[in-house]
């Protein structure tokens, strides 16, 4: 405790050099081209993915370098790791649901037959507004 | 009157003495501890904020994916690359700031973080210049939305999503710019030192967190 009162005895020392920090940021900006790079390549579906994947390693870089998390106290990790744990069951329940959405319809009756839609007679029920748009072959779906 | 401050001696090291320990914590490192477990324990209520709108965002595009896919085309790849470079890019000056605080070099500290509050200043006049083309060509959230360019359905919705994201985020960079020209006045004073540097740090991991958040925003804004 004597201890306390001097600027140096309870000194944290300072961790990490300026090298790192730089190389990280050189880092940073290489994988900045890399998703922009990946985001031209045609690759289809997997846009979405490979951006996110490279998303998550540009955060991990600036969380364990430019935070500290690397040398932080173990608490501090906790704390972050528990979030961002939080954030993907979030993320994964939200679309999981959006993924496995269904016509809400009883499934035993066999979905109606697929009908050209310029054979069916275009007289309206009496008080229904007539079909406009481009759209209508479309709507049965949403 | 300038000098409130200096009539504290400046120690032979050459910056202020810390300021008085809270009497409950026995040395200065526990209680920048538990300085540093706060702000990450406000950091973490931050990422669960922001969850919910990259939830708004997967859940619109996969609702209306031809208009998320037609209204990226219309942001400018080439001002969502800049302000990458220069969120990232300040991100390394307030981690140099922090390097050379936590070893008393205030001067440094300060000219580190005047030079990453300019570049959030930066990203803020070009995120001003994108809003304005949005708003001439009327690609604005809801009932405001009135752009010729997008065809498919849901072009008023990516558009929520669009000035929601961004806005709460330019936010937090105005907030984030403000905490470090708070710091970088307090490194003018030499107020920091190698047993007191907790604001720096702090302001620092604020900082940070905004980048993070443009680190997910750029590519599924701009790029997929």
């Amino acid at each position: 405790m004597a201890s306390t009162s001097t600027s140096h005895s309870a000194t944290e020392h300072p961790k990490g050099g300026v090298g790192p920090l730089i190389l990280n940021w050189v880092a940073l900006l290489a994988l900045t081209a890399t998703t922009f790079g990946v985001s031209r390549l045609p690759i289809g579906n997997l846009h979405l993915p490979a951006a996110i994947f490279i998303a998550c390693v540009k955060v991990t870089l600036v969380v364990l370098f430019f935070m500290h998390l690397w040398h932080a106290e173990g608490s501090n990790r906790i704390v972050f790791v528990v979030s961002f744990f939080f954030v993907i069951v979030l993320l994964f329940f939200v679309l999981a649901d959006i993924a496995t959405r269904f016509p809400l319809s009883n499934s035993r009756i066999p979905p109606m037959p697929q009908v050209d839609q310029k054979l069916v007679p275009s007289g309206m029920p009496p008080g229904m507004p007539a079909p406009t748009g481009s759209h209508t072959g479309e709507e049965g779906h949403r | 009157m300038q000098h409130s401050a200096a009539a504290q001696q400046l120690t032979p090291e050459g910056w202020l003495p810390p300021p008085p320990l809270p009497h409950h914590y026995d040395d200065h490192v526990s209680h920048a501890n538990a300085v540093r477990f706060g702000m990450w324990l406000f950091l973490g209520t931050e990422v669960l904020l922001f969850a919910g709108i990259f939830t708004g965002y997967f859940t619109f595009r996969a609702y209306f994916p031809e208009a998320f896919d037609q209204a990226a085309r219309h942001l400018s790849i080439v001002l969502g690359t800049l302000n990458t470079f220069l969120l990232l890019t300040s991100s390394l000056t307030v981690a140099l700031a922090h390097h050379n605080a936590e070893r008393g070099k205030n001067r440094n500290a300060f000219w580190l973080l005047a030079v990453s509050v300019m570049m959030g200043g930066g990203f803020l006049v070009i995120k001003g210049f994108e809003y304005h083309e949005k708003f001439v060509e009327h690609a604005l959230p809801g009932k405001f939305f009135n752009f010729s360019e997008i065809t498919a359905p849901g072009g008023p919705v990516f558009y929520v999503v669009y000035f929601f994201a961004t806005g709460l985020h330019a936010l937090h960079v105005i907030v984030g710019m403000s905490l470090l020209t708070w710091v970088a006045v307090r490194a003018w004073r030499k107020e920091f030192s190698p047993t007191y540097y907790a604001p720096v740090e702090n302001a620092g991991l604020y900082w940070h967190l905004v980048d993070l958040v443009w680190i997910f925003l750029y590519p599924l804004l701009y790029l997929v």
